[in-house]
């Protein structure tokens, strides 16, 4: 476990890139962590649904209550309902809960390795004959991968019930009638693809913590860095990815 | 371990209606764009398209039926367009069916719109080809501005000429400064005003007689408006003429007594007339009236006489007790 010096982006970049492909290479080899992963989803995904459900409710109901006045200027506010639909299932809910989950959940795994490695519990794993690596960051990864998108899923359903709640403020509308313009204005390329940028933005988030965490150093200052690092990367590496997600997307539903 | 377990039902809970929610969402999609229902193709031909694109929906009275599997030029007057159109059209659709190309809302989507044509025909199937209506394209109707532009400058030019002839006019301008002209109009429009005020008056007081009738005051009013009197009416107008009737044959009835009384009279007349019997004695003879005169003369004398006999009578002895006792009776 020899550290390279990482003085430049470039380096960072390849012990990155090194990691991930570690990740893969230790994830598909035998002996799983059933237990642990299924813990950490837990830990993962339950905990963070008070929190990604709030979020999404009051970005639902803002998000309806902030296009309002554009769309009553143009003359389209029955639009609202589907306008509100596409921009949350297309793009704020992945991202916004990406966004929080990085927040919750990126920090605490940069933090929580952090602090095992330095307090050499890392270590003393090794020692001890259990695979870190395969019992810390794999189980974190994976259960971060597979979590979002059900949050994601969650939480689109929130911020569009928030959003009915928005409409409701200004206008009487049923609910039949919002859930249809929801739909009407929506196909599946417009889920899909939002669905399966989330996998994506979970693992980012559980990668990216795992890699901070695991790699840090200079004591309970490095923790803290850790902590800090692995959600600005997290939420970067969310955006990155979710503008590659729309060119992709672009890309195959466009040449059909 | 317990704890673990109740972590990992959670854990369960939270996944599966994570999982539930988006197979809904799906689900709902699916039906609302019927995926998974069968379609058949027919196609449509069209001139121009107007950049109907693959995807658009395809109307039925407004419903979305399919949509657009391809666009396809064939040749340069002609676009075929494959409509995938659902299986429950089958037995609604006819084989000429007319399909437009219209737009949704003002600056929406394409849609192809599917008008049934007024001639029978059989349903529809698949691999049948659509005729396609031609539609007023923004090209044609710029086109057609032209043509109205140009109209519009012919139109304005010769207004100008009419102005300027107008213009240079003596007479209009006599016409307009003549002084008696307007004095005289105006005397014109206030006569016009008296006669107006007059019919307006007129007017009011007719529409208070209407009113009134509407109202069903008074004998017109009643006419018009009762409803009950007709009945009445035309129960009294049968009487009447039955009374008709009746008077008809008492007439006719009448008019042969006369003719019997006629007859009669003239019988008497004839009789009179030729001295047969008493009563021409009586009415012609002046010779017997005398001696009728004497005889009644005598008959009063002789009756006074009597009654003086009768007197003495009652005063004979014999006689007395009975006409003493007839008076006590009386009394």
């Amino acid at each position: 476990m020899l550290r390279p010096k990482k003085n430049l982006l470039l380096s960072e970049i390849g012990d990155f890139t090194r990691f991930v492909v570690r990740f893969f290479r230790e994830a598909v080899r035998p002996r799983y962590e059933m237990q642990e992963l299924i813990h950490q989803c837990f830990v993962i995904g339950y905990k963070s649904f008070s929190l990604v459900g709030l979020t999404a409710f009051i970005m639902g109901l803002v998000l309806t209550m902030q296009l309002r006045p554009s769309m009553v200027h143009y003359g389209v506010e029955a639009e609202i309902p589907a306008m509100v639909g596409i921009a949350i299932i297309r793009e704020i809910g992945p991202v916004i809960t990406a966004l929080i989950f990085a927040g919750k959940i990126g920090s605490s795994i940069g933090a929580e390795l952090g602090s095992m490695r330095v307090t050499e519990q890392i270590d003393a794993m090794e020692v001890s004959g259990t695979n870190p690596f395969k019992y810390l960051v794999v189980t974190r990864t994976l259960a971060a991968t597979f979590m979002l998108p059900v949050l994601v899923v969650l939480a689109d359903g929130i911020a569009l019930y928030g959003s009915f709640l928005g409409v409701n403020i200004y206008e009487v509308l049923n609910f039949r009638l919002f859930y249809t313009q929801v739909i009407d204005n929506l196909a599946y390329y417009d889920v899909l693809p939002a669905f399966a940028k989330t996998f994506f933005f979970g693992f980012a988030v559980g990668i990216v913590g795992c890699y901070k965490g695991y790699y840090s150093t200079k004591g309970t200052e490095g923790v803290g860095r850790s902590a800090n690092s692995a959600v600005v990367m997290s939420s970067v590496l969310i955006f990155i990815l979710d503008l590659l997600a729309v060119q992709i997307t672009e890309l195959i539903w466009h040449t059909r | 371990m317990a704890n673990r377990s109740i972590d990992n039902l959670k854990l369960g809970a939270f996944v599966l209606s994570g999982l539930v929610l988006l197979v809904l969402f799906l689900y709902l999609l699916s039906k609302n764009q019927s995926i998974f229902s069968s379609r058949f193709e027919v196609k449509a031909h069209f001139e121009h398209v107007n950049g109907l694109v693959a995807g658009n929906n395809v109307r039925v009275s407004g419903i979305v039926v399919g949509i657009v599997e391809e666009v396809r030029l064939v040749n340069d007057t002609l676009v075929e367009v494959t409509l995938g159109i659902d299986e429950a059209m089958r037995t609604v659709l006819r084989k000429n069916a007319l399909a437009t190309i219209g737009t949704d809302g003002l600056i929406g989507n394409r849609v192809v719109n599917l008008l049934p044509a007024e001639a029978a025909a059989a349903f529809i199937d698949a691999g049948d080809v659509l005729q396609g209506q031609k539609e007023v394209s923004t090209e044609e109707m710029l086109r057609t501005l032209d043509q109205t532009n140009s109209n519009v400058l012919a139109i304005s030019q010769g207004l100008i000429q009419t102005i300027e002839r107008i213009n240079n006019s003596t007479q209009l301008a006599n016409l307009l400064n003549d002084e008696s002209l307007s004095r005289d109009l105006k005397a014109a429009l206030s006569n016009l005003r008296l006669a107006t005020a007059a019919a307006s008056g007129t007017m009011t007081d007719v529409q208070t007689i209407v009113g009134g009738i509407r109202a069903g005051e008074g004998s017109v009013g009643a006419l018009l408006r009762d409803t009950g009197l007709l009945p009445e009416l035309q129960q009294a107008m049968r009487k009447l003429q039955s009374v008709e009737n009746q008077a008809d044959h008492l007439a006719q009835r009448m008019a042969a007594l006369v003719q019997e009384v006629d007859g009669a009279v003239q019988d008497v007349s004839a009789d009179l007339n030729q001295g047969q019997g008493p009563a021409h004695l009586l009415l012609k003879d002046s010779l017997s009236a005398a001696r009728l005169q004497n005889s009644l003369g005598n008959l009063e004398a002789g009756t006074a006489r009597f009654n003086e006999n009768m007197e003495a009578l009652k005063h004979n002895v014999l006689f007395r007790r009975y006409f003493k006792k007839q008076a006590r009776q009386k009394n």
